[in-house]
């Protein structure tokens, strides 16, 4: 027999008042944890998504749209570059690499990057991460289409199925289906845990050979053949430009700020932008932050009050142990330790709440949004939520270990009635 | 913890208690001197004091005056958690109600006795079933509102003697029994606190149990008239 054994009792012979309370901390704790997690989370995926782009070129009203829509896939671009221009671009400025993205079809559901294959080369999805393909081969000719993991997944697709796209972006209005066109799955990528797994990826070519049929049948009328001779410069569009300078820092500021005097481009710094996003975002968070402490504090208040009302009971109880030869700072430390295991378990608890939380709302995004969002801190941050629970929990027990070091012992203990 | 000093179990000198500072006096004794071993009774009327007087020698109380020692140790003059743990090696009590913890097993209870003794802990669960086994309990996992009054009263008396106490006090022992297990549950106090050498002084008012004991005194006869408490000698 031990203190321990006492607590354990205790915990145990007021168990479903116990189970109540723990659960209210770990619910707590839980949101908390998730917060937390999901906020560094979110802001590694975004961060991951941008890759090694220094620098992405559009002409999309701002920076954050241009990242958002460009790189996440928000919604199609609406403001279509020349590619002669994107041409005249790339020949002007030292990039160490640049790759003309254009979006704005889509396949049930599906974005379609229709981009170079340099843009496998190039680009890397997360800083330091190449594409890799699980099966097959990278397009090379026009209606060939090479799908982002989670597409093939999705879609259930795999190599030399035939597929046929829809112009316009997910949901966007207007959009017909492209039943002219069959394209040919050559390649599916390995997962890159970005928003990019979500995407078909197709050639320039393709994408142009559709909008030069959709122009001609304005003229032609339906039932025309379009084939890449029919492509004018006027189909020769894009709507993004990916572009690194490479290590050369010094030079980035330069084209960065040269770039941006020009009023027709918009250009995005992606992980500048990412970070000023998150600096919207925090002021929510911070909402969200004082919401999840407020509960916090009203766990604490559920302890304190769970265990006020079981002093009642203990009196007799703790009278008894005084008479045995308990001290008072034992029976002090007794209901203290009792206070600290309800935030011990509520605290565990909680952070296993946070992680299967964190498991639906991660599942929920990537289906929805296609953000691959791993919530997770590192052991100390958990660590430290537990600690913080226990510190809360203690301090809400001190008025009940107060009340158990007071307690009478002599009236304690005179019989009932 | 047996006495084996040569002192006496309790001694008691110029004892008076009030319960407020300038009130009547509630409880006094002038002397009383219970030596190792030694089975005295004090009887009494009801609310006379007997209880107070257990609650001072416990060290549950404080005196309003005099000393009370118990095993040489002035116990009034111990503060604390040097009191409590005094308690916890020397003193054993038996409550007309058992006082014992429900939600807890029978061998827990005497656990939870010889968790503040000076016995060592590898060789407290062995000297708990062997108390109990002594005194006819044979079911030492069983909780205690499983047991009847008489075994918990067994209970009450293995916890009281668990700790190898000096003294044993026992407040209105039988009074919650049934006549018919009452003397023996008296037999078991008596014998316990003889086998393990422990002085017992029981409170009661049941004056057949007055002849089971070595001395007997009466509360009331226990302080000079001087100090008497207000209305003593009115009791029956």
């Amino acid at each position: 027999m031990t203190d321990w054994d006492i607590v354990t009792k205790s915990m145990k012979s007021r168990w479903f008042s116990t189970m109540l309370t723990v659960l209210t901390v770990a619910i707590a704790a839980g949101l908390m944890a998730l917060l937390i997690s999901m906020r560094s989370a979110g802001e590694d995926a975004f961060r991951r998504g941008t890759g090694n782009v220094q620098m992405l070129i559009s002409k999309e009203p701002g920076p954050l749209a241009s990242v958002l829509n460009s790189m996440f896939y928000a919604q199609a671009p609406g403001n279509p570059i020349a590619y002669s221009d994107y041409q005249q671009l790339a020949s002007s400025y030292p990039f160490a690499w640049s790759v003309p993205t254009q979006l704005g079809d889509s396949f049930q559901g599906s974005p379609v990057m229709s981009t170079e294959v340099s843009f496998f080369e190039s680009f890397e999805p997360a800083m330091g991460q190449r594409w890799l393909l699980e099966t097959g081969r990278l397009f090379d000719a026009p209606f060939e289409i090479v799908l982002g993991a989670d597409a093939a997944r999705t879609h259930g697709l795999a190599i030399d199925d035939s597929i046929e796209l829809e112009h316009g972006a997910p949901g966007a209005q207007g959009g017909h289906h492209h039943s002219e066109f069959a394209f040919t799955v050559v390649g599916i990528l390995k997962p890159t845990g970005t928003a990019h797994d979500r995407a078909l990826f197709t050639s320039l070519d393709s994408s142009w050979i559709l909008h030069a049929h959709d122009r001609r049948e304005l003229v032609f009328g339906h039932g025309i053949r379009t084939a890449l001779d029919d492509v004018d410069d006027i189909d020769r569009n894009i709507t993004g430009i990916y572009a690194s300078l490479g290590n050369r820092q010094a030079a980035l500021m330069q084209v960065l700020s040269s770039l941006r005097t020009d009023p027709n481009w918009t250009v995005a710094n992606p992980a500048s932008t990412v970070g000023g996003l998150f600096t919207i975002v925090s002021n929510i968070d911070q909402i969200l932050l004082a919401m999840a402490i407020a509960v916090m504090l009203s766990s604490g208040i559920s302890i304190l009050v769970a265990l006020y009302n079981s002093m009642d009971q203990r009196r007799r109880q703790i009278a008894v142990l005084r008479v045995l030869g308990a001290s008072k700072l034992r029976v002090f430390n007794l209901v203290l330790t009792e206070s600290a295991m309800i935030g011990l378990l509520g605290g565990f608890v909680g952070i296993v709440f946070a992680l299967i939380a964190g498991q639906v709302v991660s599942g929920v995004l990537y289906a929805r949004v296609g953000l691959v969002i791993e919530p997770s801190l590192p052991i100390d941050g958990y660590l430290m939520i537990v600690l913080a629970t226990i510190a809360l929990s203690c301090i809400a027990g001190i008025i009940p270990a107060l009340i158990a070091y007071r307690t009478p012992v002599v009236r304690s203990l005179r019989p009932i009635g | 913890m047996i006495n084996q000093s040569n002192h006496p179990a309790v001694e008691l000198s110029d004892l008076a208690y009030r319960y407020a500072i300038a009130g009547p006096i509630a409880v006094a004794v002038d002397r009383l001197i219970v030596e190792s071993g030694e089975q005295i009774v004090i009887t009494g009327a009801s609310g006379g004091g007997k209880s107070t007087l257990l609650h001072l020698i416990a060290g549950l109380m404080e005196p309003s005056q005099g000393e009370i020692r118990v095993a040489g140790t002035s116990i009034n003059g111990l503060r604390g958690s040097k009191r409590d743990r005094f308690r916890g090696q020397h003193i054993g009590m038996v409550f007309q109600t058992h006082q014992l913890l429900l939600g807890f097993s029978v061998l827990e209870n005497v656990l939870a006795a010889l968790m503040f003794s000076q016995i060592k802990k590898s060789q407290r669960k062995a000297r708990a079933l062997a108390l109990l086994e002594e005194l006819g309990i044979n079911a030492p996992n069983a909780r205690i509102d499983e047991l009847s009054l008489g075994q918990q009263q067994r209970v009450a008396v293995a916890r009281a003697i668990a700790c190898s106490p000096t003294i044993v006090l026992a407040d209105e022992p039988t009074s919650a029994l049934d006549p018919s297990i009452a003397s023996t549950a008296m037999d078991l106090l008596q014998n316990a606190c003889r086998s393990n050498n422990a002085a017992l002084i029981c409170v009661t008012h049941d004056h057949t149990l007055v002849d089971r004991f070595d001395q007997h005194h009466r509360l009331e006869d226990l302080a000079s008239d001087r100090a008497k408490p207000a209305g003593a000698n009115t009791c029956p």
